[in-house]
């Protein structure tokens, strides 16, 4: 019965991470690759590993929801709900997606796999409780300290502010066609602040 | 037979506490000064929604638009599951309860962008991106709120949450818990101050485009999420199901009610700002505050 | 039978991740190829965990790195992309021919 549900959700989140890049959306990409990982999570909770699986759910909704503010301020085509399709190298992808796959799943099939399965009295979330805060703890601190870095490091790179100047002086959006003249609207005269070689007699 | 009759208390917890809570809705204008309804207007407005018939915007996407209402009540239901009616007795009893709760307070912003982004129509996409903007960092107190409830419990299941109260509530040992808690819930049912989703200032916002049977559903769910919120509140500040003379669903029935009427009264008293001042009101005064808190409960449970 | 079966739901979760991590143009959808790549190695780790490692603790705590490494890389993806689009106002690969200035 449970191993009946895992591959379920195993063929669940293989097919919505298809998904991800088929859809028009990049919205409904977004809630794709969110229920792929809902999937892994629901695994792990039937695979007796409550928190992991659990806290995967948690954690992918608020990074989706963070994905998807994120589509809506920088896609060039909003909330979109028109068809699109945005690839490069897409034979190169194709042939090395595939190969990836096939080696890794050759991998899998030519390995004997060890059959040792969690003891079913296992307390599971405070076994890891004791060993993140016991053995350990070096690496959980690690992590931890990590993250701070990464917190300290994405607030400097996004900052507008900074020790240089503004982030954003001279920005020019990039051209139609390589090496062209930047894209979108040009502003008219003394209104935007980049046109500082117009000279008219009145200033 | 329990899980039977525990579905069916959570089922009717639910129905019963949304109708509650949409006639707290109608009563809480006689706070402020306004005029009050009957305790029937909630059922004659939840018809007379059933009754009207469905917008259908251009191009929606129509999965999502019709799903959105229904995530939200099974939301509700998900993260009531793991509250436990009396000791020991929840739908779900797992010993990971109020990370099954934060999960479901995550996808319920998911589910409010989905309801907001369907209709592919303005109101409702501004409703949507600017809730979520708003709710993501909310998501953080509430984290460590209940963290800190979780730390005396030596536990993160409900069950055991109630049981670390049996000597003095956690509204006691951690008075700044329920204060924060409570901006947690007037975000997940999109009320007063933390109602960027569905305001008036843009035109009902994701529920803009929302008419008939899936607007009575929405307006349903919303109501189910107080009932959800205001029983997981009780449970982990007031004791849940713990109390002198009457059984434990009664006690929780109670405190819940109280805790919605509460809701209720700050989510009709208190001004929504603007989503700017907002983001900083959250991330400057409310994220410190609650390490405050997490620390404070944290050497108090010591 | 189970392992083998979420072992190869892995492999697929990591070629499919691949695939869009080399294709996408705009760097939101590169970064879900790699974020579906790290969920792959979740499924693995959770999947060889439970049936082949007999309850130790140290697998879950791989889990809990990975989900870390998942939010590094979102943040300080997101990061970036805001940085690049502040100087170039650019949110596809192609917009950056050189990452000078």
């Amino acid at each position: 019965m449970i191993d009946a549900l895992v591959i379920l959700l195993v063929l669940f989140a293989a097919w919505t991470g298809w998904r991800v890049f088929r859809v028009d959306s990049m919205i409904r990409a977004t809630f794709s690759l969110m229920l792929s990982f809902i999937s892994v999570g629901a695994i792990g909770v039937l695979l007796s590993a409550p928190y992991i699986g659990v806290a995967t759910v948690f954690m992918m909704a608020v990074e989706m929801m963070v994905m998807g503010i994120f589509m809506v301020m920088f896609m060039m085509n909003p909330a979109g709900l028109n068809p699109m399709m945005m690839v490069h190298q897409h034979k190169l992808s194709i042939v090395a997606g595939v190969l990836a796959a096939l080696g890794l799943g050759a991998a899998v099939l030519t390995t004997t796999l060890p059959t040792d399965p969690v003891p079913g009295e296992t307390d599971v979330v405070s076994d890891l409780g004791h060993e993140l805060l016991g053995p350990s703890m070096l690496i959980f601190e690690t992590a931890g300290v990590t993250l701070l870095a990464t917190m300290i490091g994405a607030v400097v790179l996004s900052s507008r502010r900074g020790r240089y100047g503004q982030a954003d002086e001279g920005s020019r959006p990039p051209g139609l066609d390589p090496g062209g003249p930047p894209a979108g609207r040009q502003p008219e005269g003394e209104g935007g602040h980049h046109h500082h070689h117009h000279h008219h007699g009145g200033h | 037979m329990t899980t039977a009759l525990l579905v069916l208390t959570l089922a009717s917890t639910l129905a019963v506490g949304a109708w509650l809570g949409a006639w707290f809705d109608r009563l809480a204008p006689l706070l402020y000064g306004g005029r009050a309804a009957g305790p029937l207007a909630p059922l004659r407005a939840g018809a007379a929604a059933l009754l009207r018939p469905r917008i259908e915007t251009e191009a929606p996407d129509r999965m999502n638009a019709r799903l959105a209402p229904g995530w939200y009540l099974a939301l509700a239901a998900a993260g009531l599951s793991v509250v436990p009616f009396a000791p020991g007795a929840a739908l779900i009893e797992t010993p990971v309860g109020i990370v099954v709760w934060g999960s479901c307070e995550a996808l319920t912003i998911v589910a409010v962008f989905l309801h907001g982004w369907s209709p592919n129509a303005p109101f409702p996409l501004i409703g949507a991106y600017r809730y979520a903007a708003i709710g993501l960092p909310v998501m953080l107190p509430s984290m460590f709120v209940l963290i800190a409830a979780a730390l005396p419990a030596e536990s993160l299941s409900f069950t055991a949450i109630v049981e670390s109260q049996r000597e003095v509530w956690n509204i006691v040992r951690q008075p700044l818990g329920l204060p924060l808690f409570l901006i947690v819930g007037l975000t997940l049912t999109l009320r007063g101050p933390m109602d960027f989703a569905d305001a008036a200032d843009i035109a009902g916002g994701t529920s803009a485009e929302d008419s008939g049977p899936g607007r009575a559903l929405w307006q349903g769910a919303r109501l189910a999420m107080l009932v959800s919120f205001s029983a997981v509140a009780a449970t982990t500040f007031l004791g849940g199901p713990l109390g002198p003379a009457l059984p434990g669903p009664v006690w929780l029935w109670i405190k819940t009610a109280a805790i919605m009427a509460l809701t209720v009264a700050v989510g009709h008293g208190v001004a929504r700002t603007t989503p700017s001042r907002m983001l900083t009101i959250l991330w400057v005064v409310l994220l410190p505050l609650s390490f405050v808190h997490l620390l404070v409960s944290g050497v108090l449970a010591l | 039978m189970t392992l083998t079966i979420v072992l190869l739901g892995a492999a697929a979760l990591i070629g499919i991740g691949l695939y869009g991590a080399l294709s996408q143009q705009s760097f939101v959808m590169l970064m879900m190829g790699l974020e579906l790549m790290l969920n792959g190695a979740l499924l693995a780790i959770i999947g060889l965990w439970s049936l082949a490692l007999g309850g130790m603790p140290e697998g879950q705590l791989l889990a809990i790195i990975v989900m870390a490494v998942m939010a590094v890389e979102m943040s300080i993806g997101f990061a970036l992309i805001v940085a690049v689009y502040r100087k170039r106002q650019a949110d596809m690969t192609e917009a950056l021919g050189t990452l000078k200035g």
